[in-house]
């Protein structure tokens, strides 16, 4: 037996490789993002500590919950196609976009909820970055369903088999950023104190 | 152990590190030690969605690298103006 025959080859990376370099310069932008929110806020302590309570958390943590849940369908997604389970993975793809909704939906509550009090981008530095980070963060989750959605539609026009499907996971891959992103998030901007 | 280790159960296991973050936020807990639980909950949970969902628990290291190397920064740098602050 040769040295070689004992080594495993690495995986490749999931998905189209190009995917993977706009996921690794979005969470760069996010990461830069969420370091100077943190920054930032040791300047302000008291004001960041006293407008975060005005947030709502309920909101960010059932968010959190449909992102989660969502991610979840998504690999159930994945997993249906290499069984070569189309209609499965079709359900599952409709199933995230319903998750990502639900995302939408609350977060537009909240938005409207803030909006209706008034508060904009130049209320304070605390809701600058939290309208800016979470409304940065809501376009992602838009472009993520956009995604989904054209291969869900490709797969039912049958474009995606067990031994080709890598549009599927190259929009998986870009939607589980989206979700990787917002665990980050939401500890960050709506609890930690 | 192998045998619960899967999807579903890192799904289930991701909603209840997710509500045991919104009951410590609910409790109105602070300090180093709540920060830091919290932070690590963040961790933890970014790891399983980098290892099992992107599947990335294979590729070669340098993309294992740039993914944790990137949520463990960002944790860190977090930790650390939370500690100054504290």
């Amino acid at each position: 037996m040769t040295a070689a025959n004992n080594t495993t080859e690495p995986k490749l990376l999931p998905g189209d490789l190009a995917i993977w370099f706009f996921i690794f310069m979005e969470l760069l932008v996010f990461g830069i993002f969420f370091i100077v929110y943190a920054v930032m806020r040791l300047q302000n302590i008291e004001m960041f500590n006293y407008y975060q309570l005005t947030l709502n958390r309920e909101l960010g943590a059932a968010n959190t919950l449909l992102l989660i849940t969502s991610s979840y369908f998504v690999i159930r997604a994945v997993q249906a196609i290499r069984l070569n389970n189309i209609k499965q993975c079709i359900y599952w793809l409709y199933a995230a976009l319903a998750g990502g909704t639900g995302f939408l939906i609350l977060k537009s509550i909240e938005y409207a909820d803030k909006f209706s009090e008034g508060i904009n981008l130049s209320t304070n530095t605390f809701y600058m970055f939290y309208l800016s980070l979470t409304l940065f963060h809501f376009l992602h989750v838009i472009l993520g369903m956009i995604i989904l959605f054209a291969v869900a539609i490709k797969a039912k026009r049958g474009a995606y088999n067990a031994q080709n499907h890598t549009g599927i996971e190259t929009g998986a891959s870009y939607w589980h950023m989206v979700d990787l992103v917002w665990i980050i998030l939401f500890p960050l901007v709506y609890i930690i104190r | 152990m192998k045998k619960f280790y899967n999807v579903h159960t890192i799904w289930l296991l991701m909603i209840v590190l997710t509500l045991s973050t919104y009951l410590m936020g609910m409790q109105g807990w602070s300090g180093i030690a709540v920060v830091l639980f919290l932070l690590l909950t963040a961790v933890i949970k970014g790891g399983l969605i980098i290892r099992d969902f992107m599947e990335l628990r294979d590729v070669s290291f340098l993309w294992r690298a740039i993914m944790y190397g990137w949520l463990w920064t960002v944790c860190i740098s977090i930790a650390v103006t939370y500690i100054i602050s504290l």
